[in-house]
């Protein structure tokens, strides 16, 4: 089970993330969870300058950007192993 | 009955007025910029001066960079403010930012210049960066207590080094060529080259038209809408059309639409700035100077854009696309809204308040930035508003330099991650620093002499200096314990 963390306030850009994220996990078939973070203080615990962060399994894989599905779907696969 | 629809008459013919006379020579190429700036630029090229151990003298500009450099919008102003704040430079630099960001970045800029004139816009900038500085310098020298609590924090945020690419380089500045082809009213640009006219017999009835839908009173500071700009406004309706079905999947990829959007938006640029004068029995089109530059401008656009990576064009476009999502409808909304309430103010009342340059004039222009709330950019229109109505430049300068900077929205962003100490002493600085900007500038209008003006300058800050070396000494006997 994967805990997918979506950094940022709910701007435009954080909508698309989390729109990019479910996407890709559905497209790799597997199953996540969703946490949408917009806590300042909870997202500044990340390393981060620019939202929207992605966060899975509470490692921060990307900031400040939009991910393509496949870079997102490469880092759902990858992480299970790594933790 | 009548009144309301005079009302709802005053805001659509505003709107109308803005959207075919102003936005699009200045708009349409800052949101392309901004979107540049958020896309090409690495912000580690600018955060990497912003560090624990950097001088002074270099975070203090460099966080004014970042400021118009890197923050266009909230989603990277907070994080960045917060992170220079707690894990970087400290309270100072991330206070400048924080005052230089909504009043330095490109499209508050650029938009300022196109609708209260450029003096006004590099009044607001050069004053907004001055002043940011220094009140970053007082906030480090009010809370030095806090900031030496904040040593045991890595730097590891602000260690990454980057540089911008050539071709990025290339693509901002085209970008930059063609905001100024456009917004420029010099002589190349406005000189008639040749004129075309078109056998039209409808164009002066549908003028005529025009005129009839939306009257306006010139007196007022009101605009019509000619005949190029119902055409501007068509264009503009079928981008935003075309432009959602191409642009909301950029990331993925473009598609045929993508392709459709951004020629119309070259189309349009081009179209506004030719020159049309309808006449009996036809439409007389000249072509300016302007409509040559802006080709120009265009050309090079496409060809730095064209040896883009895909990631990085795509993201460009995704980035320009969300601002005018983000902005354009709040837009839209204000300007109906200030033509709405032009109608209801008298223009006796202003003058009355903020017509001549006076401490009370100033301090009333910064009372009314300080409470209203206007989104993003709003603040121009409205601030254009208060100018016809017979505002004196000075208090305007002063309303605008406290308007964006103190919302009741930031204000409470920044309590939360400063605290609240720290929230209303910054709020007192801007205010003092805001009323001191309009004075000298609305003295400068008035034909005040430079010297003088220097001279009131320096009796300014030589006021605060003395005061701060008082403060500094105090401190100083603090951690030395006799």
């Amino acid at each position: 089970m994967l805990t997918v963390k979506i950094l940022g306030s709910g701007c435009a850009n954080c909508k698309k993330l989390e729109a990019v994220a479910r996407a890709a996990a559905a497209g790799a078939g597997l199953e996540a969870e969703f946490v949408k973070v917009t806590d300042m203080k909870a997202i500044m615990a990340f390393d981060l300058l620019a939202t929207p962060g992605l966060v899975i399994n509470e490692k921060l894989v990307s900031s400040g950007r939009i991910p393509t599905q496949a870079e997102v779907r490469q880092w759902l696969t990858v992480s299970p192993q790594t933790t | 009955m009548s009144f309301v629809l005079q009302l709802l008459n005053g805001g659509a013919g505003n709107l109308a007025a803005y959207l075919a006379a102003h936005v699009l020579l200045c708009l349409l190429p800052a949101f392309f910029i901004a979107g540049a700036m958020a896309a090409l630029i690495p912000k580690a090229s600018i955060t990497r001066w912003l560090g624990r151990t950097t001088p002074r003298h270099v975070s203090y500009p460099a966080a004014a960079a970042a400021g118009s450099l890197l923050a266009v919008c909230s989603c990277t102003i907070v994080p960045l403010f917060a992170g220079i704040y707690r894990k970087g430079a400290g309270i100072g630099p991330a206070m400048t930012f924080l005052f230089f960001a909504p009043a330095g970045n490109i499209m508050a800029l650029a938009y300022t210049g196109s609708i209260l004139g450029a003096d006004f816009a590099i009044a607001r900038f050069l004053l907004c960066l001055l002043f940011g500085i220094g009140i970053g310098l007082l906030m480090a020298l009010l809370f030095w207590r806090d900031d030496a609590s904040h040593d045991a924090q890595t730097d590891a945020l602000f260690a990454g080094k980057a540089s911008i690419g050539a071709t990025a380089i290339g693509v901002l500045l085209s970008l930059v060529a063609l905001l100024i082809a456009g917004t420029l009213k010099l002589w190349p640009l406005t000189a008639t080259v040749t004129v075309v006219d078109l056998p039209l017999p409808w164009a002066e009835a549908w003028q005529a038209t025009l005129f009839q839908w939306v009257p306006f009173d010139a007196a007022k500071g009101e605009e019509g809408v000619s005949v190029q700009g119902s055409l501007l406004i068509a264009l503009l309706v079928l981008i935003g059309l075309t432009a959602y079905k191409g642009m909301e999947n950029i990331v993925e990829g473009p598609n045929r639409w993508t392709w459709i959007a951004l020629g119309l938006a070259a189309t349009t640029l081009l179209v506004a700035a030719l020159r049309f004068t309808p006449h009996a029995g036809g439409l007389e089109i000249a072509f300016t100077g302007r409509v040559f530059a802006i080709g120009l401008a265009l050309w090079a656009v496409s060809r730095y854009a064209r040896r883009l990576n895909p990631e990085n064009w795509q993201g460009w476009l995704w980035e320009s696309w969300r601002f005018v999502k983000q902005i354009f409808p709040l837009l839209v909304v204000g300007v109906f809204a200030v033509g709405v309430i032009r109608q209801l103010i008298q223009p006796e009342w202003i003058q009355a308040l903020a017509g001549r340059n006076s401490l009370l004039a100033n301090t009333v222009g910064v009372a009314f930035g300080v409470f209203m709330y206007f989104p993003t950019l709003v603040e121009v229109p409205v601030a254009r508003m208060f100018l016809d109505l017979g505002m004196h430049r000075g208090p305007l300068l002063a309303y605008l330099m406290a308007d964006p900077e103190l919302s009741l929205q930031s204000i409470l962003m920044i309590a939360a991650v400063i605290g609240r100490p720290k929230t209303f002493a910054y709020v007192g600085w801007v205010a003092i620093f805001s009323v001191t900007a309009g004075l000298l500038y609305g003295a400068w209008v008035d034909g005040v002499r430079l010297g003088w003006l220097a001279l009131g300058m320096a009796a300014f800050i030589a006021v605060l200096a003395g005061g701060l070396a008082w403060l500094h000494r105090r401190q100083h006997n603090a951690i030395q314990p006799s």
